[in-house]
């Protein structure tokens, strides 16, 4: 497009022709009047609130809608624009209820704001206002629909980004009402943001619901750490407490949206589990004690149990994937200090020889200019709600998406082909598409493919990346465990780099990529997490574990850590019964937003972030008890002032990466495979503890789907359960595959 | 929910529409399903014409309850939609309308008890010229009197 002149309130403007006037207005900072119009949205021009005048036309139009050319002259300040604006907001407060004094929304309005500007002093409407009923719309939206003034966002939302059309404006004229058509509420997984688009107090947030003003809480950049984007929020606080999180715009990360996971998982801070004094374990009772007489009982137990004996190598360091790049480099710095290599993060997986390796190599941003994906193993929308997001607005501009799942997903956007495959046979059908890849390059075909059938689904897969200029492969968290997982990781890699696509590994989640970056596995003569729990460790440091819920085989663990001459010291955000059972010190810690650190997303973006309020009580950021545990152990080199320190020590050392192990094994395997995924709003301990994610849709995902055939084999039936989850006999799930979604703990898993 | 006869009349009119806008059939789709029930959509129907034509219910409610022509309410076998618009409001539309919801023993909006009529107040239908006037099925009564209505209502079968 050209570059053109325009002149605005007598300033010449350079802009593209063909812009419209308000993306001109907003960029020069020039002020102009707006509800429907959102940068993000479609235009729907329905407010009039924007309405300008342009010379040259006989009536005033509307910034957003109006498309500029060259030499056009447009007054935002004057007699006739002002007039418009002001008629306009004159008809918006007439069905207005004007209840600010109790509206949520006060304070942080934009018809408040506006009016403020355009408003009149005194109303000359008489005439009876209309109200309109109120329906429940599920636990995380409050609605006040007498306060709708109708500018759709939140429909054009539902509609253009979450990819549900869920809020639609019924009626018409005086009785037109936006609300949503089914009882059950509202059910995506980026509801929440309508609460952020809606510009008046119709839609605002239900657990903050009468708490505070918005001028009464501080506003506190921080990081989410819930899933592998890092979404950039702003969590409110008041007197010391996290009050409501809103969006933050990045454009390279999270756009202007986030998930209800990263939205609401707040409510969790305050629940009344938290652990919130140091306690130590005397002759199997209990104690809260003071932090220096824990910490000692800690360093007197390693003592005891490890370093008198010169055993440093009978410690090992466990972490969830929750924690921050500085807890991971501090305590694997613990770790090799005192001479133990047994550090690892990677709890949920059956086999850590046939671990997933496999690099990102494509920006979140990138994923909107892909022309094809290929998805394996993952239901994105739920897991990662952010990259499903880009995925989508991707595949709304041409990209062809295909899938390759154990499960058949509600996807928000068109497949290209949706691959239902038994888990057994997924590395056979990649091994089949590189084949073909090979075959139509007539390049060499490597002797492990010799016996491989390249069936048509494998030819029409393989011809989808190699027809495509800029592609992407993303392999995803069901594959974790899956017999083949390595093979079917190193195929990918190898499928890659034959069809010159990127892949994109999401296969863990949370911040696992900055336990990679801070060197949080095991090193050389090290133990992995798997091979900890087998072999007979003397002490154990675990940083906020969950058995229950982060342990492949949680049963296993909890016996091992219950040995009685295994002493483990807890470090913990939550109480726990199991924890507690097995723990000899309890070390209460800070949870999200309670302390500084880093998250790193899943393109290597190290975000860091500031606590926005001090953990509760005696707890403290685990990043300082580490340091304080190293200097009682009198390690050398653990003098931080503050966290950055931490960080920029990680980011100046690097750790050998694995020897990475390239053998491929296509065969296809028999028997039952389990995916064992803990459900979307249950993946960590603070999501599990906010109410009201909890009381969503998708909170309640509890099931063990399987077909007939599997159920059959497993001898269970529809009202039955599978390790201790309700089954639900579907065929959309592939043959020989149990499908576990829990959100609750359970007895564990084969 | 929709019989297969219906679904062979919307598809007519999806034909009618550039592959993949199947969706533009809503209108007459929900037409031909109110027609099949009574004369009457529940939000169970509405979601059946979306589902069928694949699009969202929220959707094919938006212009369910746009237009006056759809019903949400159970309806009488002959709906008498008398025109309260300017026009007809000046020749007495008003008093008319009182003098059938006298008449039926039911305000506008109800059904009478044996399902026969329902009144339904409705806009400006384009006969000013014969102002006052309501509309029952297809056609046109104009120069409603009082004694008019009653002759037309108690032909009604």
């Amino acid at each position: 497009m050209a570059d053109i002149e325009i002149e605005i309130d007598g300033n010449v403007v350079n802009a593209k022709a063909g812009e419209m006037l308000i993306t001109v207005t907003d960029r020069e900072g020039i002020s102009v009047p707006r509800f429907c119009y959102h940068k993000k949205l479609s235009i729907a021009a329905s407010c009039r609130m924007c309405l300008v005048d342009v010379e040259g036309a006989p009536k005033p139009q509307p910034a957003c809608s109006t498309p500029i050319a060259d030499g056009m002259k447009i007054h935002t300040q004057n007699e006739k624009a002002k007039a418009s604006q002001k008629a306009v907001m004159e008809f918006l407060l007439i069905n207005h209820p004007l209840d600010c004094p109790i509206c949520d929304q006060g304070g942080e309005c934009e018809l408040q704001d506006v009016a403020m500007d355009y408003g009149s002093d005194v109303s000359r409407f008489t005439e009876g206002k209309r109200i309109v009923a109120d329906s429940d719309i599920g636990a995380l939206i409050q609605t006040d629909m007498t306060r709708c003034i109708h500018c759709t966002r939140c429909v054009r939302f539902g509609a253009e980004v979450a990819g549900i059309m869920e809020m639609g404006g019924t009626g018409r004229g005086e009785d037109l009402k936006i609300e949503p058509f089914l009882e059950e509420g509202i059910q995506s997984e980026l509801s929440g943001n309508m609460i952020d688009v809606c510009p008046v107090g119709a839609l605002t947030s239900k657990p903050f619901r009468y708490e505070l003003r918005s001028w009464q809480m501080n506003a506190v950049s921080n990081i989410a750490r819930h899933d592998l984007v890092g979404s950039n929020i702003y969590t409110q606080t008041y007197k010391g407490k996290v009050k409501r999180i809103v969006a933050k715009d990045n454009d390279s990360v999270n756009e202007t949206w986030i998930s209800d996971r990263d939205r609401f998982s707040y409510e969790g801070l305050a629940h009344e589990n938290r652990l919130l004094a140091p306690q130590i374990k005397v002759e199997g009772t209990w104690k809260e004690v003071e932090w220096d007489v824990a910490l000692d009982f800690a360093t007197r137990g390693l003592a005891n149990n490890v370093f008198n004996a010169r055993q440093a190598d009978k410690l090992g360091a466990l972490a969830s994937n929750t924690a921050t790049l500085e807890e991971f480099h501090l305590l694997q710095k613990i770790l090799r200090e005192v001479g133990s290599e047994n550090i690892d993060h990677r709890l949920n997986v059956k086999d850590l020889n046939n671990a997933i390796s496999l690099e990102s190599n494509i920006k979140l941003a990138g994923l909107e200019g892909v022309d094809h994906a290929l998805v394996i193993g993952s239901n994105l929308r739920l897991e990662q709600p952010m990259i499903n997001h880009r995925l989508r607005k991707a595949n709304l501009s041409g990209t062809s998406i295909d899938v390759i799942n154990a499960m058949a997903f509600d996807f928000n956007y068109q497949l290209n082909s949706e691959n239902i495959i038994s888990p057994n046979q997924i590395a056979a059908t990649l091994a089949g598409v590189l084949k073909s890849v090979l075959q139509s390059a007539h390049a060499q075909i490597p002797a492990y493919l010799d016996d491989v059938e390249v069936t048509d689904v494998a030819v029409q897969l393989a011809t989808q990346l190699s027809d495509s200029d800029n592609s992407v492969i993303i392999l995803g968290e069901h594959v974790v465990n899956n017999p083949q997982a390595l093979s079917i990781a190193n195929l990918i890699s190898q499928i890659a780099q034959n069809t010159n696509s990127t892949t994109l590994n999401v296969s863990a989640s949370a911040n696992s990529t900055a336990a990679n970056l801070a060197g949080f596995v095991p090193g050389k003569g090290g133990l992995d997490a798997n091979a900890m729990l087998a072999a007979d460790l003397k002490a154990y440091i675990l940083l906020d574990i969950y058995p229950q819920y982060d342990f492949h085989n949680s049963i296993q663990a909890t016996e091992t850590l219950s040995n009685d001459d295994t002493f483990v010291i807890s470090l913990n955000s939550f109480k726990d019964d199991v924890v507690a059972g097995y723990s000899d010190v309890l070390l209460p810690i800070a949870s999200f937003y309670e302390t500084s650190g880093s998250h790193v997303n899943v393109e290597g973006l190290v975000q860091s972030f500031a606590a926005a309020v001090n953990a509760p009580s005696d707890a403290k950021p685990a990043w300082k008890v580490l340091k304080v545990l190293a200097d009682l152990l009198e390690l050398p080199g653990f003098h931080y002032a503050d966290s950055t320190q931490v960080t920029s020590e990680v980011m100046h050392q690097s750790h050998k990466q694995h020897v990475h192990d390239e053998s491929i094994d296509v065969k296809a395997k028999r028997g039952v495979n389990v995916i064992w995924q803990k459900s979307p709003y249950a993946v960590d301990v603070l999501s599990r503890h906010a109410a009201s994610l909890q009381a969503t849709k998708i909170g309640q995902i509890n099931s063990a789907s399987m077909n007939k055939a599997t159920a059959k084999k497993l001898e269970v039936t529809q009202d039955g359960e599978y390790l201790g989850v309700p089954v639900v006999v579907s065929e959309a799930v592939a043959n020989n595959c149990v499908f576990v979604n829990a959100n609750h703990s359970t007895g564990g898993q084969s | 929910m929709i019989s297969n006869k219906a679904k062979k009349q919307i598809d007519t009119w999806v034909a009618k529409y550039p592959e993949g806008r199947q969706s533009s059939a809503v209108m007459e789709a929900l037409k031909i399903v109110q027609a099949e029930n009574d004369n009457s959509l529940t939000s169970d129907t509405i979601q059946a014409v979306a589902d069928y034509l694949d699009m969202p219910g929220i959707a094919a409610a938006e212009v369910a309850t746009f237009y006056e022509n759809y019903n949400h309410k159970p309806v009488g076998k002959h709906t008498i939609r008398i025109c309260h618009n300017i026009s007809c409001m000046l020749n007495g539309a008003d008093d008319l309308i009182a003098h059938l919801e006298n008449k039926l023993g039911v305000k506008t909006g109800e059904v009478t008890p044996d399902g026969l009529v329902n009144v339904k107040k409705v806009e400006c239908l384009g006969a000013c010229v014969g102002a006052p006037m309501f509309q029952i099925g297809d056609q046109y009564y104009e120069n409603l009197t009082a004694d008019k209505i009653d002759e037309i209502v108690d032909g009604l079968k």
